[in-house]
């Protein structure tokens, strides 16, 4: 059994809860955005997670090929965007007014993506605990020899 | 099973209960994903009347009665965080035990020489 894969598990949380933070950082940074490369407002972007296999196939062998069945990482399989369509607002004289003087802007609830960010901070923190947890317990298991 | 043995497969079912610890942490946003743990008690028992030659087969289970979320996943937090201390102490532990055989051997041998 070898508690190195258990730290690999816990990195790939740190990795998919960080890209996650981004994302929802990068909504609310342009909640107001009216113009993008692709044209039109900027669109919601979502992160889908989902479980990814601890690859540590050096260490072969029955209980880590056991371990590997059901303990699992995580990772961002996808981002997607929000089909939500945009809020129009009347604003004439906005440049990006349509000819009945309508903007469209990204339907982004700044609330929303901040409750987000504190659930992505919570799971990143939490995260680290358990690498921490992990490191003691490798370190521990060194003074056997001491 | 001598004492030895014991403390080690101790220690190697603290190692494997603290990486499903950390898979359910890791896969606490994960939608659809259901806690696993292992019976540490069942299991200790198991290894002690298996035979050396038998292959050790862990049995994994979803834990039950956990509050599921709307998007499938059952993953509770605090439980998680508990379950880490616990194992943490109880890997110290078995280090502990296992240092003090070695040291009890490492003391006869110089007591013969």
């Amino acid at each position: 059994m070898n508690l190195m894969g258990v730290l690999e598990i816990s990195g790939s949380a740190l990795t998919s809860e960080r890209q996650r933070a981004e994302i929802l950082a990068s909504n609310l940074a342009n909640a107001q955005t009216t113009r993008t490369a692709k044209g039109g407002p900027y669109q919601r972007q979502l992160v889908v997670f989902g479980t990814r296999r601890a690859g540590s196939a050096r260490f072969a062998g029955i209980l880590s090929g056991l371990s590997n069945r059901y303990a699992q990482g995580v990772e961002v399989m996808r981002v997607v965007p929000d089909p939500t369509p945009p809020v129009q607002r009347y604003e004439p004289a906005h440049p990006d007014a349509d000819s009945q003087g309508y903007v469209a802007y990204p339907s982004i609830n700044p609330i929303e993506e901040m409750v987000n960010l504190m659930g992505a901070a919570r799971a990143y923190e939490l995260n680290v605990a358990a690498a921490q947890a992990t490191k003691s317990m490798i370190s521990a298991s060194l003074e056997i020899l001491s | 099973m001598n004492r030895m043995e014991q403390l080690c497969e101790y220690l190697d079912l603290a190692a494997f209960r603290q990486r499903l610890i950390a898979s359910n942490l890791a896969n606490v946003d994960t939608p659809g994903y259901r806690t696993r743990d292992i019976n540490f008690e069942s299991e200790m028992r198991r290894a002690e009347n298996r035979l050396e030659a038998e292959t050790p087969a862990l049995r994994v289970f979803e834990v039950q009665g956990l509050i599921e979320r709307p998007d499938g996943n059952n993953v509770n937090l605090e439980r998680e965080s508990l379950l880490l201390a616990q194992t943490q102490l109880q890997f110290r532990m078995g280090v502990e035990l296992l240092r003090q055989e070695f040291q009890r051997i490492t003391a006869a041998v110089k007591e013969g020489s």
